[in-house]
């Protein structure tokens, strides 16, 4: 009748329920003895049954609880996983360039406009230096030209001295001749007149010319001024620029390429949190299993019954449960490791009390973070 | 700067530091080695130290020279300090840079 005292496991480690000092009864009599024994077991059967079903409710309920609890945490890790998606793919924007007048320019295209405005910078310095020196060889050419001039004007004086003294000499002479040189000395005078005309004008002349003169040596120093400006640094700003500008294109690239691998990642753990999410949620499938199940126990459960019934009423003596049966489920009940499980199933299968609502005690463990070591 | 200048081969090689204080003597150069018959005119700046915004237009100066006589004006082997005034300025697009 027991089949599992033909099994070798349980061979080996149950002991068997018969007790072996008892003589065997022969005939009917043992019939109504084996008879009564399953009736026993049977009835020993459905407690296990009944309290594996509550075990299964049980542990399902918790089960389901803390896939709830998991799914809602993994889904607000995915909610944060995508908005640090958001944020990376906004610090991605602002690797790229800056916005300025709400338009996003690039970082290259920042160095080319820098390059651009500082060429055009470089070229207008060298316009204007090669403007101002050749303003410095135009005035110097003009300085020449007036000391030439000056020359000119000495040269126009010596002969205004000659002039001027040939007049006074034909007067000298013309006084000499009387009346005869009458025509003489007014040609004397006309001439000396003239000279004395020449003189005037050279002396204003002089006086222009020194103006000039001045003005052509202070606008030379002037221009000496602005071209000896040395420009040169300005001109390697720019070199200094376009290093600092390449420096930060590196930069720029290099920012680019750590953003883009972060997004990479961030997307796969979105992916992932997502995977979970749906994961946890096949829990109920899980949940419909154990229901299949515990629903086989209570029709087994139910067939024990009327079996045991059945096979009651064909008994002259009522069945009643003795002490032998119980030793095998002690035994089994030794090998649990959860204490808290064994003391229930000590109370509903040994002890015949009814299974009470332990659904926190059992979940208590996640909630406080702890698990029950053995 | 000093100044050396090569009349048969039509050389001039400038040495020291090239600034607005050369304006004479470069000018003066300059008028004579274009006043001679002669085709590419070339100068040594392997020796230049250093040259000032106001050399680099007496420079462009003495290239509007040699336009005017058809001729040549060659910049042979710029270092340092020149060398990065040449390259900032581009100056290899104006003349004929040699390194």
């Amino acid at each position: 009748m027991f089949g599992w005292k033909n099994s070798n496991a349980a061979a080996a480690k149950l002991p068997s329920p018969e007790p072996s000092d008892v003589p065997a009864p022969e005939g009917p009599q043992r019939q109504d003895e084996l008879m009564r024994r399953w009736i026993a077991f049977a009835d020993m059967q459905q407690r296990v049954i009944r309290t594996l079903v509550h075990e299964i409710q049980q542990t399902s309920a918790v089960v389901e609880t803390e896939a709830d609890n998991l799914s809602s945490r993994f889904q607000n890790l995915a909610i944060c996983a995508g908005q640090q998606t958001e944020r990376v793919e906004s610090l991605s924007r602002l690797a790229i360039g800056i916005e300025v007048d709400g338009e996003a320019v690039a970082i290259d295209r920042i160095a080319v406009l820098l390059e651009e405005t500082l060429s055009d910078v470089v070229e207008k310095i060298l316009m204007l230096s090669k403007d101002a020196m050749s303003m410095v060889y135009a005035l110097s050419e003009l300085s020449a030209n007036v000391d030439r001039v000056d020359s000119c004007m000495e040269e126009l004086n010596k002969i205004n001295r000659v002039t001027n003294m040939l007049a006074l000499n034909a007067r000298i002479e013309a006084e000499r001749a009387g009346t005869a040189g009458a025509a003489f000395r007014v040609v004397a005078g006309e001439v000396r007149e003239l000279s004395g005309a020449t003189q005037r004008l050279s002396v204003d002349m002089a006086t222009e010319l020194k103006a000039v003169t001045e003005g052509i040596a202070d606008g030379h120093a002037t221009l000496q001024r602005v071209a000896t400006i040395d420009l040169s640094q300005n001109l390697m700003a720019k070199d200094r620029l376009q290093v600092l500008m390449e420096a930060l294109i590196r930069r720029s690239g290099n920012l680019t390429e750590v953003v883009a691998d972060a997004m990479k990642e961030a997307e796969v753990i979105s992916a992932d949190v997502a995977g979970m999410v749906t994961g946890i949620q096949f829990q109920d499938r899980t949940r419909q299993r154990l229901e299949h199940v515990v629903d086989t126990l209570r029709v087994v459960d139910e067939a024990l019954d009327e079996l045991k019934t059945t096979t009651a009423e064909t008994l002259d003596v009522p069945v009643a449960e003795t002490p032998g049966d119980n030793e095998w489920v002690k035994t089994m009940l030794d090998r649990f490791t959860l204490g808290d499980m064994r003391s229930r199933f000590v109370a509903q299968i040994l002890e015949g009390r009814q299974p009470a609502d332990h659904v926190e005690a059992v979940a208590a463990p996640s909630t406080t973070g702890t698990v029950e070591l053995f | 700067m000093q100044i050396q200048i090569d009349r048969t081969s039509g050389q001039i090689a400038m040495s020291g530091e090239f600034t607005f204080t050369d304006h004479i003597p470069f000018k003066q150069m300059v008028t004579e080695i274009f006043a001679a018959p002669g085709k590419a005119v070339v100068i040594d700046l392997s020796r230049l130290d250093f040259i000032d915004s106001a050399g680099l237009g007496m420079l462009l100066l003495a290239r509007d020279e040699a336009k005017k006589t058809h001729r040549e004006l060659i910049l042979r082997g710029p270092i340092g300090q020149v060398k990065r005034m040449f390259t900032v300025t581009k100056f290899n697009t104006l003349f004929k840079v040699e390194e």
